[in-house]
């Protein structure tokens, strides 16, 4: 059975203007509506199906009948098998392979060592300035170094990471094609490719030297873990995932701290019961979290088989992508959704994801934010935002403040 | 009698005794402040058992908390045998802490050393141990009331107890006794010690500077406070401020200043709100402190006071870059909060862990 997006959205035609600049500035309105007309939408500029409510991502997510499938623009940025976009065996290993350093027993014990030295080195570069632009300068790096330092990367500066991440991200995000579902923008790739160049420029020695003196750090782990005596695993095998941390390993920490700020921010008085009472930090991320979702958009399933979900029917083979920024901001689960409410009651959200493809750094992302979060406030609990500077969030795929501004006496 | 088990420690409690005051009672610590239901210190999960919540307010423990198993130690009394713990960042519960006790202290001294405000010395008939800071509660002769007061000693002082009372017009415990007829001699129940309005460990106190800011009274346990912090360090940087209205309101100037004489690094500052007189600054405390100290990163902070002056701290501190994890609050509330009608100075506190 074949089913045409004409014929199961037949209503939806204001969806053939929707642009892909229009959803990266801000895919609020559209995903609304979406979620009000058609939680499992086709969507042109997209070239696939979209689920936008909680109860259709956590079906997509978790139902038997889909599996793993990484969009276009992701397959075509980070190659096969990227972990996020992989089943079966190959996912059972690579969830093998990376799990063992995100367990929480495991990161317990190291997550503190990692990130509050570097969270405090940071903020001693800046904390007398009396002003900041906290994602370039506090946010992103406290990200970078932490997972870098953590995967083996000590020696790439923190600039590098961060750079690295914004050119995969606008490759991996550039998912516009045309009516022929061609990719609308196929140079828009070529800049993820030099990266991508540029990374195993680096990478490369270094899995040279692991595979044959291991070491602690995590990729070194990667190549030998699990694996015969005097064996590693291929470098071309592991690379896809390698990407996928220096994107979003290495990009939403920092997105998720910044949004945080900027929720607190709007709220001047939950920011104040923050600082005052650091237990709170947990829950003020976890709302962040909800309020801007990092991975707004970014993941996928596909049909295995035939199968009708939210009044469409999709044959065997249908990719769909999963809008968790959306799904956490439907209003049968959140009042004001768009509003950042520190005491909102505290449902489990979707921005860490649902299923066996849910997010395998979940813990670990979340004490890092935790703890950039404590030590920002400790170092500058008279923390403002400079309202003479404005805060623009960007992204469809992956989203956050791009700058925020803030002031403080000193 | 009900045992309650907490923090892996089993406690014997009567039935009509708060389960803080049975844990107190046995040495085991629970952070509690305000013990009278207003300030949520003492929260705790009851993880079996069934509790009687008795005076607990619902403004503290709302009744989705009590459905959920939450309690406050300082109110309920148990009717079966509990296991309950700690509610929240557990701290240090469950830790070993100087038990709380019932002593009888015989009046030793009533002094006016300020208007409308006398010191009471009471001997005790054994030594009381505690923390510097900590509170006793003294219960009003005839009326079944009791009221908290900050103690100004240090912990060696243990056997004759100083306690700073400002009459409150019309008070129960101030007006009617003990800035009326209290007198040399008498005895008066006590209580102690409670709270938690306390210095670090001395393993964990590293010899930091400290602000230290007390509005009227409000200065009995940051005297307690500052004499050992010296004693621990005597070179600190340690600055008191204490904040009354006129000239008229200021006590034991001279012996806090004495306190500079062996301490290079104390200053003791009088403020004056309502009065300009030479050679005493004047304005609001918390004001001074920000005019003194262009940055206080790395100190920490004690703050005693009406609740608005604690909280005009809080925002000097943290305007000067204050951690507030090292601000440590005690509030002065009106005793008829849980529903009694007159005034009389109270503590209660919350410490921001």
């Amino acid at each position: 059975m074949t089913t045409t997006p004409e014929r199961t959205t037949p209503d939806l035609t204001w969806l053939d203007d929707v642009t892909m600049t229009e959803l990266e500035r801000n895919p609020y309105p559209v995903y609304e509506r979406l979620r009000a007309e058609a939680p499992l939408a086709f969507v042109p500029v997209l070239g696939a199906y979209v689920a936008s409510t909680p109860e259709v991502c956590r079906e997509v997510a978790t139902s038997p009948s889909f599996e793993a499938v990484i969009t276009p623009a992701g397959g075509r940025t980070f190659g096969h098998p990227a972990i996020i976009g992989v089943n079966g065996e190959i996912h059972d290993d690579l969830r093998s392979m990376v799990e063992p350093a995100l367990q929480p027993v495991e990161v317990d014990r190291y997550v503190d060592e990692l990130v509050r030295p570097i969270a405090r080195q940071l903020l001693e570069q800046f904390e007398d300035d009396g002003r900041a632009e906290l994602v370039a300068q506090f946010c992103e790096p406290v990200s970078v170094r932490s997972l870098g330092n953590l995967l083996g990367l000590e020696d790439v500066p923190n600039d590098t990471l961060r750079d690295w991440f914004a050119r995969l991200n606008r490759s991996f995000t550039n998912a516009a094609v045309d009516e022929n579902g061609e990719f609308a923008n196929p140079e828009g790739f070529e800049d993820g490719d030099r990266a991508k160049a540029e990374i195993q420029a680096v990478v490369d020695p270094l899995i040279e030297k692991w595979t044959k003196e291991p070491g602690d750090s995590a990729i070194s782990h990667w190549l030998h873990d699990g694996m015969p005596e005097g064996q590693t695993r291929d470098r071309d095998y592991i690379y896809p995932t390698i990407y996928v941390y220096l994107l979003g390993a290495m990009q939403e920490p920092g997105h998720g701290i910044a949004s945080t700020l900027v929720g607190l921010f709007s709220r001047p008085e939950q920011l104040e019961e923050v600082v005052d009472d650091p237990t709170l930090v947990p829950r003020a991320v976890s709302e962040g979290m909800r309020w801007t979702s990092p991975i707004w958009s970014a993941t996928a399933r596909i049909t295995k088989e035939p199968v009708t979900l939210a009044g469409v029917d999709l044959p065997a083979g249908t990719p769909v992508m999963l809008s968790y920024g959306s799904a956490n901001h439907d209003t049968g689960d959140y009042d004001a959704p768009s509003t950042y409410d520190l005491h909102r009651p505290p449902l489990p959200h979707l921005a860490f994801g649902a299923g066996n493809h849910a997010c395998a750094g979940i813990y670990y992302a979340n004490h890092v934010m935790r703890i950039a979060l404590e030590e920002l406030f400790e170092a500058i609990p008279n923390l403002e935002r400079d309202t003479s500077e404005d805060v623009e969030f960007w992204g469809w795929g992956f989203r956050g403040p791009t700058s925020l501004h803030a002031t403080w006496e000193v | 009698m009900p045992a309650i088990r907490g923090a892996d420690r089993e406690v014997e409690c009567p039935s009509d005794t708060p389960v803080l005051r049975s844990l107190l009672r046995a040495g085991v610590w629970l952070p509690n402040s305000c013990n009278q239901g207003t300030c949520g210190t003492c929260k705790v999960r009851v993880l079996s058992g069934e509790v009687d919540h008795a005076d607990a307010p619902l403004d503290t423990l709302g009744a989705e908390e009590r459905a959920a198993g939450l309690a406050l130690a300082c109110q309920a009394r148990p009717c079966s045998d509990l296991v309950v713990e700690p509610h929240g960042a557990p701290g240090d519960a469950g830790r070993l802490t100087h038990p709380l006790r019932d002593v009888v202290g015989t009046v030793t001294l009533v002094e006016e050393i300020a208007r409308d405000t006398r010191r009471v010395l009471l001997a005790l008939d054994e030594p009381l141990a505690f923390d510097p800071g900590q509170y006793v509660e003294l219960s009003v002769p005839g009326c079944g009331s009791r009221r908290q007061y900050s103690l100004a000693n240090t912990a060696d002082e243990d056997t004759v107890l100083e306690l700073h009372v400002r009459r409150v017009e019309g008070g129960l415990a101030t007006d009617r006794w003990l800035c009326r007829t209290l007198a040399v001699g008498e005895e008066v129940e006590v209580s102690g010690p409670l709270g938690d309005f306390v210095l670090p460990s001395e393993e964990d106190d590293d010899g930091g500077p400290m602000a230290m800011i007390g509005g009227g009274t409000g200065l009995a346990p940051l005297v307690g406070l500052a004499r050992t912090a010296l004693a621990r360090h005597p070179e600190r940087e340690l600055r008191l401020y204490h904040g009354v209205r006129g000239e008229a309101d200021l006590y034991d100037v001279d012996r806090l200043r004495a306190l500079g004489d062996d301490h290079p690094g104390f200053t003791f500052v009088p403020v004056l709100s309502d009065e300009q007189v030479d050679g005493v600054r004047h304005g609001f405390p918390t004001d001074a402190f920000t005019e003194d100290v262009p940055k206080a990163r790395g100190w920490s902070g004690w703050l005693c006071g009406p609740p608005p002056m604690v909280e005009a701290g809080v925002a000097a501190f943290k305007r000067r870059r204050m951690a507030p994890r090292m601000i440590h609050r005690e509030k002065f509330t009106p005793a008829d909060a849980a529903g009694t009608s007159t005034p009389a100075p109270h503590v209660t506190q919350e410490e921001v862990a």
